[in-house]
């Protein structure tokens, strides 16, 4: 390490002003700013916890919490474990694997908002090409995200398409970070392939595992632009989730309190991850 | 013996699986790219009545492409492209200067603010959107270029990636043009930076997809349509019940294509960056 002089204040600022003007202080705002409340002439004042005892006792507010549950805790292992089966695909070398691993990381590049315009497209209920092969096998058309009962699925299922191939990256990265010898040692010892599974590869993964499935939550959280494009919560509150909840208290509600209220347990809830994804990260020395 | 070799060469189970996994990411993006071209009339059609003609069209038109010059669409693309040049550039040197005090600098408070950076790169910026927009718009900054760009321009994880990249260049480099009298930012600007290439080509790409993945933020902070970004634009379009399905399919497939295409060519140190920022 060098002495510097002072000088380091300077390569730092911009980039640290960055990041306390656009991340630190929104955090403030939103625990300052849901103690206050706008009334109907428009003053602002100081209101305590009433934005979070109104929001507390709202069944709208807590039908979103479920929804949001329900979805985190089929999308986060949903996502992991296709991960997973993906990285272990393409992991061994092999003919064309690179094509397909490139392949698998394709969705990457269409940003989450034109992945859901276009299955808002492919399964479209009366002229999707989806529907016209369910349709010719003989299951017949399905409304999809025009279903209180299919909304929250077919979400999922556009989530995970465009992020699954993400995810396998990382555990890709824990997979090349086991031994090839580790498994031949195995293999020689007679261990069949699910053995090598459960017994080598399985227990050194874990730490990855557990990794992508605090990331992929914190993500899944936040979880927004598809609802906003596809569903608008609906139907019937089928996939009203908690950042679109934000979303309509602030901007159609124009209710500031209470946006913020739901911001802030959002942030609260992220936050708690947030320290547990900080304890996990170990980055490799010198790389 | 199906050892480790039959493994290495892989199976008709393995390639099956990854067959039927590409088919499912490429096959949507195959049919919308398909149908772009097709007459306007057409655009659905065929779907109804499943076969060969669902995906390929009988006539190629690029009438539809060719009617998005009159919409929306080109302000969209050259915002998205303002945007995006922007927050590149100014990305990889705002966060490359602090990477390289992190990590050739001793100061006190340096693993405190490390530690601050790499929590800041955790905490997706989603969740302050709407603590952020009032900010903004209490600055009287909505409706901005500068809204759209500067939120984006610090990076935990860029800051995280220069750090690690300089922190291992040898430390003789930094001294010896010490000694030749060079300042520090000399050696970051001339010596540092350049031969951080694959660095910065890792993070232009990772400034370019938060840019362009993100959609909650330019809905709410640019809606106006001097500003409307790309993926705001389409999104706005999208209407079930309209009449002009050419110009949606041809702006989305061109969304997808302009991303696509710095993708591929970028995605290697992508992917090598990724692994070797060593998740273990």
């Amino acid at each position: 390490m060098l002495r510097s002089r002072g000088v380091h204040w300077w390569f730092l600022a911009p980039a640290l002003a960055g990041l306390a003007i656009f991340r630190l202080l929104p955090i403030l705002i939103a625990l300052v700013g849901s103690l206050f409340g706008v009334s109907i002439r428009g003053d602002v004042r100081f209101v305590g916890l009433d934005n979070f005892v109104v929001l507390f006792t709202d069944p709208e507010f807590w039908a979103s919490v479920r929804v949001t549950l329900l979805f985190n805790v089929i999308i986060n292992p949903l996502q992991l474990f296709v991960a997973l089966g993906l990285a272990l695909l393409v992991r061994p070398p092999g003919r064309g694997i690179i094509a397909f691993r490139t392949v698998l990381v394709l969705p990457m590049s269409v940003s989450t908002a034109l992945s859901a315009i276009l299955f808002g497209l492919f399964l479209e209920k009366n002229m999707g090409p989806m529907n016209g092969l369910l349709e010719w096998i003989g299951i017949g058309a399905q409304p999809f995200y025009r279903d209180m009962y299919q909304a929250l699925p077919t979400l999922i299922g556009v989530a995970t398409w465009k992020g699954a191939g993400y995810w396998m990256l990382f555990l890709l990265a824990g997979l090349y970070a086991i031994p090839e010898s580790v498994n031949e040692a195995a293999a020689i010892d007679g261990a069949s392939r699910w053995q090598r599974f459960r017994h080598v590869t399985w227990p050194l993964m874990k730490r990855p595992m557990a990794f992508v499935l605090v990331v992929d939550t914190i993500a899944n959280f936040l979880f927004f632009a598809p609802v906003y494009i596809l569903t608008s919560g609906g139907p019937a509150g089928s996939t009203n989730l908690l950042m679109f909840q934000a979303y309509q208290a602030a901007f159609t509600h124009f209710d500031p309190g209470r946006a913020l209220a739901i911001s802030t347990v959002i942030l609260f809830i992220i936050l708690v991850f947030v320290a547990i994804e900080f304890r996990m990260f170990r980055p490799a020395e010198g790389s | 013996m199906s050892g480790v070799v039959g493994e290495a060469r892989g199976g008709p189970l393995r390639y099956g699986l990854l067959s039927v996994a590409a088919m499912v990411i490429l096959l949507p993006l195959l049919w919308l790219a398909l149908a772009s071209l097709r007459p306007q009339a057409e655009i659905f059609r065929p779907a109804v009545e499943f076969g060969w003609a669902t995906f390929i069209p009988s006539r190629i038109t690029l009438a539809n492409y060719a009617a998005l010059v009159r919409g929306d669409f080109p302000r969209a693309v050259l915002n998205s492209t303002i945007v995006a040049t922007a927050t590149v550039i100014a990305g990889v040197l705002v966060n490359s200067l602090a990477g390289f005090a992190f990590a050739v600098f001793e100061f006190r408070g340096r693993t405190l603010l490390f530690a601050l950076v790499i929590a800041s790169f955790m905490m997706p910026f989603e969740a302050i959107v709407i603590p952020l927009y009032l900010l903004v718009n209490a600055a009287g900054m909505t409706d901005t270029y500068a809204a759209l760009v500067l939120p984006e321009v610090a990076s935990g994880v860029v800051i995280f990636l220069f750090r690690q990249f300089f922190a291992g260049l040898p430390r003789d480099f930094y001294e010896a043009a010490r000694v030749d009298g060079a300042s520090w930012f000399t050696i970051w600007w001339r010596i540092a930076l350049p031969l951080s290439w694959p660095t910065v080509a890792t993070s232009c790409l990772m400034l370019f997809l938060v840019q362009w993945d993100s959609f909650f933020w330019p809905v709410v902070a640019a809606s106006g349509p001097d500003h409307t970004v790309v993926q705001v634009a389409i999104a706005r379009n999208v209407n079930f019940e309209q009449s002009d399905w050419g110009g949606l399919f041809a702006s989305t497939n061109l969304a997808v294509l302009l991303a696509m295409i710095p993708f591929l060519l970028l995605q290697r140190f992508y992917v090598g960056s990724l692994v070797s920022a060593g998740i273990k």
